[in-house]
């Protein structure tokens, strides 16, 4: 990752972690070490491990190996919606 | 594992600790308090009269095996929504609503092993000192090294706790990097961590290192960027970045 770009995003950036009490409201258990697939490079990943950008109207989860966004997750008053085309699969523990 | 769905529920304050200029600590009381996983952080959810609700995720301090209660360090963030009121309404017997424990992806336990490399920034140091908590409640001897970065010597946290364990301890070995203003007289480092420091942190664990990283995402970066070079699988390496805060 380039570091010296000026890019606020990679300032702002947190991890997956950062927002488990937001995936817990949404699936209903810890998702941290919930595993997705990249469906852009394949590489698998906690979702712990995503790169989370948390400062838009919702929250974008990206990929730690090209960055690409796996999901997106946003609040209204009446719904939650989840976008996850970038994950060819979530793999939960049990 | 089936997993409990977590409430929010109502802590009461039992103690307010200053540990920094900047910090401070917030022991809870929790009616449903369950054992955490070291590294693990709760959720404080503020309330507004008009029901304006905010939220805002704290790393647990104090180790598992505290029971009843967690310990909460808060960086005092000037334009923050949540830490300004914690630090400057909160007195000891109001109750806080929060939720926890939460996040089983930065987690480290005796059972996992070592040895074991810290490196925390500024109020990052916060996760890690819950390890290190737990590692001595457990008489563990995995062998331990912290590398703390903090402006100056003013914004340890823990500092007399780090000293004292680590001189009782052969195992566990804190190092401290000032990157604004150092103590006269200091031989230690004096500088952002790079490479080279990292390099000598790691000399006796080499790459069996197991590595937590936590503190302002730039440091996070810089430090992770530095480690896969030296070789070490990126599975050793966990990191937990808080965003922009400088140190």
């Amino acid at each position: 990752m380039n570091m010296d770009d000026g890019d606020m995003n990679t300032a702002l950036m947190v991890d997956g972690n950062a927002v488990a009490g937001q995936l817990m409201d949404v699936f209903g258990r810890d998702m941290t070490m919930a595993v997705a697939r990249c469906a852009g490079c394949a590489r698998e990943a906690e979702m712990g491990a995503l790169m989370a950008f948390t400062h838009s109207p919702g929250v974008v989860l990206r990929c730690p190996a090209c960055q690409a966004a796996i999901a997106r997750i946003v609040e209204t008053p009446s719904a939650i919606y989840i976008e996850a085309r970038g994950a060819t699969f979530l793999r939960l523990p049990r | 594992m089936a997993q409990p769905v977590l409430e929010w529920q109502a802590g009461t304050v039992t103690e307010i600790r200053p540990e920094t200029r900047q910090t401070k600590s917030f022991t809870l009381a929790l009616p449903k308090w369950m054992a955490h996983r070291a590294g693990m952080h709760y959720d404080v959810r503020l309330t507004a009269p008009d029901g304006y609700q905010t939220e805002r995720s704290y790393s647990v301090a104090s180790a598992p095996e505290r029971v009843g209660v967690v310990e909460l360090t808060v960086e005092r963030i000037e334009d923050g929504e949540v830490s300004p009121y914690l630090h400057d309404v909160v007195v000891t017997g109001d109750q806080i609503e929060v939720r926890g424990p939460i996040g089983g992806y930065f987690v480290w336990e005796v059972a996992l092993g070592g040895p074991l490399l810290l490196i925390g920034g500024g109020s990052g140091v916060v996760p890690l000192m819950a390890m290190l908590r737990h590692r001595a409640a457990q008489h563990a001897t995995v062998p331990v090294r912290i590398l703390y970065s903090t402006r100056t010597p003013d914004d340890v946290i823990y500092r007399q706790e780090l000293d004292s364990l680590a001189a009782g301890d052969r195992g566990f070995e804190a190092f401290f990097t000032f990157t604004r203003l150092a103590p006269p007289g200091w031989t230690g480092y004096r500088r952002r961590i790079d490479a080279a420091m990292l390099g000598e942190v790691i000399k006796p664990f080499g790459t069996r290192a197991r590595v937590y990283v936590c503190g302002p995402t730039l440091l996070v970066e810089a430090v992770a960027s530095a480690l896969v070079p030296m070789g070490l699988p990126i599975e050793q390496i966990r990191t937990e970045r808080f965003g922009p805060t400088g140190v």
